[in-house]
């Protein structure tokens, strides 16, 4: 984990480290990491992996429109927005 | 009539006989609140509505199972017009527009939402020290930490503000704040609480339960918290039964697993001799302890740290400063608002998760780490799929120690992680577990873990419950014994 690989996944996650807790965080995902890496030793051949204790597919329902709309009560709680949008620094020149 | 410390059976009679009316019952507890400031254990509160439930109540009487009972809730579940921030910055001022289906189901069985709980950011974290609005103090004593992350709802709870707290568990945030509180938590089967409205930490892995003074009154919150609900499409669709109908049934032949891999001799001499006490009040009740392997056990803690972060990257994208949440100012382009906002509005330990998650998945790594990380935790699921063949239930400690100091677990997030030793393999296998108070070592509770097969609340509630009519750990509070 060097300070090339953070910075990548920081930007990945869309997030900035400044000097100061850039060090600490790097120092804490090497450690992070090494103690994650004792998974190698399990014999894993022939597991299928495990993605939720229920093992059930996502149940489907029938295609009928229940929500009403609510574009009011979802854009007053938007930082930013007009009577119709989420407003965002312009993207299109 | 002092209305602390009582339970829910307790109220529920008080408000029955008349000894007290809905509106005293909560301005009471309001008066509680008031003079437990210090635990600085409540974000917000929500004293004017508590109080037109409590005088609608004492005009129309109810007879709803919960009716009148104050409960705080964790403030990671939606609450319709009460601001949820989820211990977070970035949720500083979120009103949300409607309430998770499990506080529906709570306040449609009666309950009054005084008020949210302060937690850790986002439920990252095992002390409540990770949350943006301040450390939660644990009322057993100055400087300790009520643990994490429903470090708040432990706290209220243990102080006697109010009978019971809704809390949220995805490796232990239910069981351990219960433990170091010397209070009782239950994380039910994953599935049985709809996940709706609750603010995802790890999807896969998090699970509502019930936070009390005895496992009895769990039970009557549980009946109430359960249901089959469509929007969350792993809430199961399963019976629900009455979780308080086997509670005094005897427990005589009951076999209880004891983990070969849980070393105890790491453990502090007291701590571990407050177990074998336990052991003892088993057999006493007739229970037979039988020895039993989980040979995966010891990878649960590294295989939560892949997965959980790993969902946890994934579920906190959507907090990019643009439908709700927090903004940055004056941001120069759109990728700026995004990074700007993240790195203000989240603290470090969700930052550290959400960059170990991001590793984990990305391509080159996500076979090493993450589908390796799923597959060891298959090993784990198929141990106590085994295990259950030849027991009822697997009991522990809880967690390797009472309450601890602030600031004591140092810099190293590794020695945090370790707090849930213990508690996370029920998650990573998405089995029922609660903890009860069994002993108190240096004047702090400690706690004891049962783990119950899928879908037996019931019978872990009915064996908790059967060592709490024989004992009185329970009624141990940080201001000396409840009389009964």
């Amino acid at each position: 984990m060097d300070k090339k690989t953070v910075s990548t996944i920081a930007y990945l996650s869309r997030l900035s480290l400044n000097e100061e807790n850039g060090e600490k965080i790097t120092k804490d995902l090497e450690n992070i990491i090494k103690f994650v890496d004792q998974l190698e030793n399990a014999d894993t051949q022939n597991i299928e992996p495990l993605a939720s204790p229920l093992e059930k597919t996502a149940k489907t329902r029938n295609d009928e429109v229940t929500a009403k709309n609510r574009k009011e009560t979802f854009l007053e709680r938007s930082p930013k927005s007009n009577d119709d949008y989420f407003l965002v620094p312009r993207v299109v020149e | 009539m002092s209305i602390q410390f009582k339970t829910i059976n307790e109220l529920s009679h008080m408000l029955k006989n008349k000894d007290i009316s809905n509106k005293e019952l909560i301005e009471e507890t309001f008066s509680l609140i008031d003079t437990n400031t210090h635990l600085n254990a409540f974000v917000t509160l929500n004293k004017d509505a508590s109080l037109l439930k409590a005088e609608e109540l004492d005009k129309n009487p109810s007879s709803l199972a919960l009716a009148g009972i104050p409960v705080a809730q964790k403030d990671l579940f939606c609450t319709k017009d009460l601001r949820t921030t989820c211990g977070s910055n970035m949720l500083s001022s979120f009103i949300p527009p409607y309430s998770a289906t499990v506080i529906e189901n709570l306040e449609n069985a009666g309950c009054i939402s005084v008020g949210k709980t302060n937690m850790d950011e986002f439920a990252m974290g095992s002390s409540n020290e990770t949350s943006f609005y301040g450390n939660v103090q644990n009322p057993w004593g100055d400087k300790l930490v009520p643990g994490g992350s429903s470090g708040g709802s432990a706290a209220v709870v243990a102080a006697g503000i109010v009978p019971a707290a809704s809390g949220t568990d995805t490796g232990g945030s239910i069981r351990q704040p219960a433990s170091l509180c010397g209070i009782s938590g239950l994380k039910p089967t994953y599935g049985r609480i709809s996940r709706w409205g609750m603010i995802a930490f790890a999807s896969s892995l998090d699970q509502a339960g019930p936070m009390a003074r005895t496992a009895e009154d769990c039970a009557l919150l549980l009946n109430e918290m359960c249901s089959h609900d469509h929007k969350d499409t792993t809430s199961l669709d399963e019976a629900i039964p009455d979780f308080t109908k086997d509670l005094n049934l005897p427990i005589k032949g009951l076999k209880i697993g004891l983990v070969k891999e849980f070393d105890l001799s790491k453990l502090d001499n007291e701590v571990v001799k407050v177990f074998e006490e336990s052991k003892k009040q088993y057999e006493s009740l007739g229970a037979e302890f039988i020895d039993i392997s989980l040979p995966n056990i010891s990878l649960s803690v590294p295989t939560y740290y892949v997965v959980a972060p790993a969902e946890c990257s994934s579920n906190l994208s959507r907090f990019d400063g643009v439908k709700f949440g927090k903004r940055c100012d004056d941001p120069k382009d759109l990728e700026e608002l995004y990074i700007k906002t993240r790195s203000e509005g989240f603290g470090d330990e969700v930052k550290r998760r959400i960059l170990i998650g991001s590793y984990v998945l990305s391509a080159g790594f996500y076979d090493a780490y993450y589908k390796k990380a799923q597959q060891v935790r298959r090993l784990i699921k198929n141990d106590f799929d085994s295990a259950f063949k030849q027991i009822d239930v697997i009991m522990s400690p809880t967690t390797r120690g009472g309450a601890f100091e602030e600031g004591s677990k140092g810099d190293d997030p590794i020695q945090m992680y370790l707090e849930d030793l213990f508690t996370i393999p029920a998650n990573l296998a998405g089995l029922p577990a609660l903890s009860i108070p069994n002993g108190i070592v240096d004047n702090k509770p400690i706690g004891l873990q049962l783990i119950g097969n899928f879908l037996e609340e019931s019978k872990l509630l009915q064996v908790a419950h059967n060592f709490q009519i024989s004992t009185d750990w329970h009624k141990k509070t940080p201001n000396g014994d409840v009389k009964s």
